[in-house]
């Protein structure tokens, strides 16, 4: 039967992706609907209980800035906030938290429930209608219809999902859950590259049966940090550490003897899977001569023993895993509250996407988080309020809005995929960013709020911190821009005496703050009078102390920012372009990228093509004005 | 359809020694290059008399300065004409000069392609374009491919390499804070960055190709006795600067001949013939020849091809070439063509290795020598010349090594790894200009490939 109303948006799959996407779609006010398979795992944390982290964080931000949940859904469930480079400069910051995953979770599920504009319905999604090209809707498993022109998928690992545990495997989502099979087959009938990928757990331990005493403890950064921009320390639930012990000689004793039995070695495992987060096998079997590998211990949550120890995943049989476990110090009673495994999924190759993140081959398709090939939830909520917002836009017969790598973490992450594909899950690091410098976690708001409200997904109550914010930056620059010291007064000495020779001339304050020997905090005590608040104070220094940098990125994006806004014709015939190389014509003919500059950022792509692409789309435009004339 | 670009110059006639030699400046810096190297503010569309200067105040060249405002240009941006004195060595002098200023070296065909962009030539004549940039850019990289044969590229490469060394620490540091692994404070990081400017240093002041083009190639001609080394010299110079006679070992110390071809100036050292002796003036001459061979930049070994050792001349001498480290510094002539009946040709074998046969005597071959002396300097015939490409390169070199300084200093003064890290990025940004471009995920897969990462 066809459910009685339509919609306008309507998003599949309930995780980090399909929450940002159906907040989104729902915060610009179009009628979403949220399909699900299971109500009670919305917002679930399927690996490890932490959120942001290098690169990561920086994403988060970026979702906060738009208005989405993912930060304020951590203040208000993490319990325990770090830090990360903290030694290092502002533009490699990231804060992470370790998060009681049923607060977490809750704090989703309330959003959602309380998100205008919004619906859920808990079916398994079986299949998708669609009409010459174009989606129309999707079928549930009982056959129910649900009818709307955009639709995206947030299918995560759940697509012909197969889960390994040594050399025995069967069908699943996630531990727990069953695996989409229906749907899989249905989207492998589309015109897109599908492969398979691989990601991994380690087992969970029970924290009574660990002995503490025997490993480091890791406590949170005082004073606590908070992960939303109106985030408060006040939201934050107690706060316990996290633990780290290590593996040992024995412990790869153990694994180096059961290699065989691993389903990635005996052959079993066709998926890739992440360089950057390898299986405790992997560790051993290509670091061989490491003898130790940390283990982080981290807990599950407030109202349960349950530890999820990073570090030692594995799709060993469970008698090794039990083994390796209790070969590790502090761990030597342990017990094993669920098994580690490895699990097998579909993925989409992203080179069939626009930047928009909908099917270049399906209008109104869109795909966001693991079915990317991406892994992480902050990678895929990213993903999720992006493609939510460009379906919610394209609902409203509006132009898709695609960030730039130079304006968000969230561009670099699109413009990767769809440009280079992926041969493994997908993750985020800060190297990934050219305009790292530009692209930081303190900023993001700077960069992204005021287009966040244009598009209608920024409220009032947070637009009005943000123009306070930006005001306040604003304000405090031209206070230290207009502010003199001059020499020989109390004032003036006290900062030569910083710096070593006693001032020469009159300094304005923002010039004292650009040098190297100084910084807010001690030009505030110099001086006298200053911003009490952290986040503007913070900015100002920052901005003062990159200047050079900042300027110097800011001139190479200017440079290259044409070759960005120009648009490559979707039905471009890269084999008619004389000049070009059989093999750029072939590379070109599989990207199909949208804009100059993303054709040149295709590997083997040269300045030389690109002038000849250059050439070529001048000459069809002069032709087609001719014809038009004509 | 107007593209925001950045400043382009190159030398806009012909290579080669004219009376007229012509630089092209065109983009949004053409203005600002004017006033500094012509310490004025140009009259549009005039011709001002003026000397071109360095900023320290050192005259280069004089000629006229002409600058056209866009869009009534030849590319419809800002041009700068500068028409100096048309002598290699001093054009190349005020490109460079142009590239300080803030211009890049244009690829082929690319103020052509900005005048089509712009509008100022019609539709039939983009064809033509498109065949410029496809055939020169080719040849570009035949030439840059060419210039960087032997122990320059070695250098280079390595360099490259040590410094993907080193990012791979540093961006590791950045990326992965909690995997024991911070070498930025650890001192490693700052061993490493000491390595490659050492070696980025070595690296420019080995290819000293400024130098070689501003003060002359030394050429150092060397054989057997009576292979016909000062009729060579004799036949270069055009005049009588040896005594040539058929008494092996007439030469008995070495004769220097200051030459210019097509411009390029050449130091020609003609040396006495190698050979054991026990005239003490000879013994002295023949150690002197083998110290300018080894100071040589390009040496030129002359066989008698009728005598019985041409039949392998290189095989005959090992032990000369084994003392010579750099092979590929050797060009074999093949003297007394005339005599011997061999055809007059330039052969060049898969290692690199060029054979000339000619007659000093009746001037047959000269021609291929001369030219095959330019190119040894890097400077060819061609739209887009070695010349040129080896500009290129050292411009990405120097730009390199700035970028390494200024990261060093973040790194001591303000220990700002992040900012390293952003010059670093530069840095190899700029070689990339001769060794291929390095993408982040080539970065991040050779982390993983070099630490354990992941928890």
């Amino acid at each position: 039967m066809d459910f009685p109303s339509r919609f306008d948006v309507i998003v599949i799959g309930g995780g980090h992706a399909g929450t940002e996407a159906a907040l989104a779609a729902a915060r610009m006010g179009v009628r979403t609907l949220l399909l699900t398979h299971n109500v009670e795992t919305l917002g679930q944390m399927s690996c490890n209980p932490a959120i942001g982290g290098i690169g990561k964080s920086h994403l988060v931000k970026e979702i906060d800035a738009l208005g989405g949940a993912m930060a304020m859904a951590t203040d208000q469930g993490g319990i325990q906030f770090r830090v990360l480079n903290s030694r290092k400069g502002p533009a490699v910051r990231a804060t992470r938290a370790q998060a009681d995953r049923l607060l977490y979770k809750a704090a989703i599920r309330e959003m959602l429930e309380n998100q205008p504009n919004l619906w859920i319905f808990q079916q398994a999604c079986d299949d998708l209608i669609v009409e010459q090209d174009q989606v129309r809707g999707v079928v549930t498993q009982m056959g129910l219809q649900f009818h709307a022109d955009s639709v995206v998928l947030t299918t995560g690992t759940f697509l012909d999902g197969l889960i390994h545990i040594g050399l025995r495997n069967h069908a699943g989502g996630r531990a727990g859950d069953p695996p989409a099979i229906a749907l899989s087959r249905r989207l492998r009938e589309l015109p897109l590259r599908v492969g398979r990928l691989k990601t991994g757990t380690p087992p969970r331990i029970d924290g009574r049966s660990v002995d503490f005493s025997l490993m480091t403890e890791q406590p949170g950064d005082a004073p606590t940090p908070v992960m939303s921009f109106l985030g408060s320390r006040e939201q934050h639930p107690r706060q316990v550490s996290c633990w780290i012990t290590h593996t040992n000689a024995r412990t790869h004793e153990i694994i180096a003897a059961n290699l065989d039995r691993s389903p990635m070695y005996s052959g079993v495992i066709e998926g890739v899977g992440p360089r950057y987060c390898p299986s405790i096998e992997d560790k051993i079997h290509r670091f061989a001569d490491k003898d130790s590998h940390q283990v982080f211990l981290e807990p599950e949550g407030l109202t349960t023993h349950e530890l999820y120890p990073n570090g030692i995943s594995t799709s060993l049989p469970f008698d090794v895993q039990l083994d390796i476990v209790r070969s590790i110090r502090g761990m030597e009673n342990a017990h094993i509250v669920r098994p580690g495994y490895a699990i097998e999924y579909d993925f989409f190759d992203p080179r069939d996407l626009k930047y928009s993140l909908e099917t270049k081959v399906i209008e109104g398709l869109f795909f966001a988080g693991q079915i990317n090939g991406t892994t992480g939830y902050e990678e895929a909520g990213a993903q999720g309020l992006l493609a939510g917002a460009n379906a919610a836009l394209r609902a409203k017969g509006q132009q898709a809005w695609c960030p730039r790598r130079d304006e968000a973490y969230i561009g670099v992450l699109v413009d990767d995929l769809i440009t280079l594909g992926t041969q493994e899950p997908y993750r985020m690091f800060t190297s990934r960013a050219e305009y790292r410098l530009i692209l930081r976690e303190d900023n993001a708001d700077l960069r992204l709020t005021e287009k966040g409200r244009e598009l209608g997904l920024v409220d009032d109550r947070c637009w009005a911190a943000f123009e306070a914010k930006r005001e306040g930056i604003e304000r405090e620059l031209q206070r230290l821009k207009s502010t003199w010291v001059h020499p020989h007064t109390p004032q003036g000495d006290a900062i030569g005496e910083r710096f070593g020779s006693p001032l020469n001339r009159e300094y304005n304050l923002l010039n004292l703050l650009a040098r190297p020997e100084i910084d807010y905090a001690t030009l505030i005590e110099l001086s006298g009078a200053g911003t009490p608040d952290r986040q503007i104070a913070e900015q100002v220094e920052i901005q003062t102390k990159y200047a050079g940098y900042i300027d110097r990125q800011q001139e190479e994006i200017r440079r290259l920012r044409a070759s960005e806004d120009t648009r490559l014709p979707e039905n471009l015939d890269y084999s008619s372009i004389p000049g070009l190389s059989r093999e750029i014509q072939h590379k070109l003919g599989q990207a199909r990228p949208q804009t100059l500059g993303q054709a040149s950022r295709i590997p083997g792509v040269t300045p030389a093509a690109i002038s000849l692409l250059l050439i070529h789309l001048k000459k069809r435009s002069a032709s087609g004005k001719l014809e038009q004339s004509a | 359809m107007s593209i925001v670009q950045d400043t382009i110059a190159a030398i806009a006639t012909a290579p080669g020694r004219g009376g007229v030699g012509i630089i092209r400046v065109s983009g949004s810096q053409a203005l600002a290059i004017a006033r500094g190297l012509g310490g004025l503010e140009p009259t549009p569309r005039h011709a001002h008399y003026r000397d071109f200067s360095t900023g320290s105040g050192e005259v280069i060249d004089q000629g006229l300065l002409l600058f056209f405002p866009g869009p009534h240009s030849f590319t419809g941006e800002d041009v700068l004409e500068l028409q100096g004195h048309g002598g290699p060595v001093v054009l190349d002098m005020l490109l460079q000069h142009c590239l300080e200023l803030g211009a890049r070296q244009a690829r082929p065909g690319e103020f052509s392609e900005r005048a089509f962009l712009n509008d100022k030539l019609d539709l039939a004549q983009a064809e033509a374009i498109a065949d410029l940039i496809e055939a020169s850019s080719e040849q570009a990289a035949r030439n840059a491919l060419r210039s960087l044969q032997g122990a320059f590229s070695r250098r280079v490469h390595e360099l490259t390499e040590s410094l993907i060394q080193l990012r791979i620490y540093v961006e590791a540091a950045i990326d992965f804070p909690e995997e024991e692994i911070d070498f930025l404070t650890d001192g490693h990081v700052l061993d490493m960055l000491d390595r490659v400017r050492d070696n980025l240093s070595t690296v420019l002041h080995e290819a000293g190709q400024g130098a070689l083009l501003r003060n002359g190639m030394t050429v150092v001609i060397a054989g057997r006795p009576n292979a016909g080394k000062s009729s060579l010299l004799n036949a270069l110079a055009g005049r009588e600067t040896a005594i040539v006679t058929d008494i092996a070992g007439t030469t008995r110390d070495i004769l220097r001949e200051h030459i210019h071809i097509d411009g390029m100036p050449l130091h020609v050292v003609d040396t006495a013939g190698l050979r054991t002796t026990t005239d003490q003036i000879e013994q002295i001459g023949v150690e002197r020849a083998l110290q300018a061979i080894d100071e040589a930049d390009r040496i030129l070994l002359v066989v008698d091809s009728t005598a019985p050792e041409a039949i392998d001349p290189l095989a005959l001498w090992p032990e000369f070439l084994a003392q010579r480290p750099n092979p590929e510094r050797v060009t074999l002539i093949r003297n007394k063509a005339d005599l011997s009946s061999e055809s007059i040709a330039l052969q060049s074998d898969p290692d690199g290795q060029v054979t000339i046969n000619l007659s000093a005597r009746s001037g047959q071959g000269l021609d291929l020598l001369r030219t095959h002396l330019k190119t040894c300097m890097g400077y060819e015939q061609t739209t887009e010349s070695g010349f040129s490409a080896r500009r290129r390169h050292l411009d990405a070199l120097r730009q390199a090594a700035s970028h390494l300084q200024h990261g060093y200093n973040q790194l001591i003064h303000s220990g700002a790894g992040e900012l390293l890290a952003e010059d670093l990025r530069q840095a190899q940004q700029a070689l990339g200009e001769i060794t291929g471009t390095v993408t982040s995920d080539d970065l991040l897969g050779r982390i993983f490939s070099s630490f354990c990462i992941g928890k």
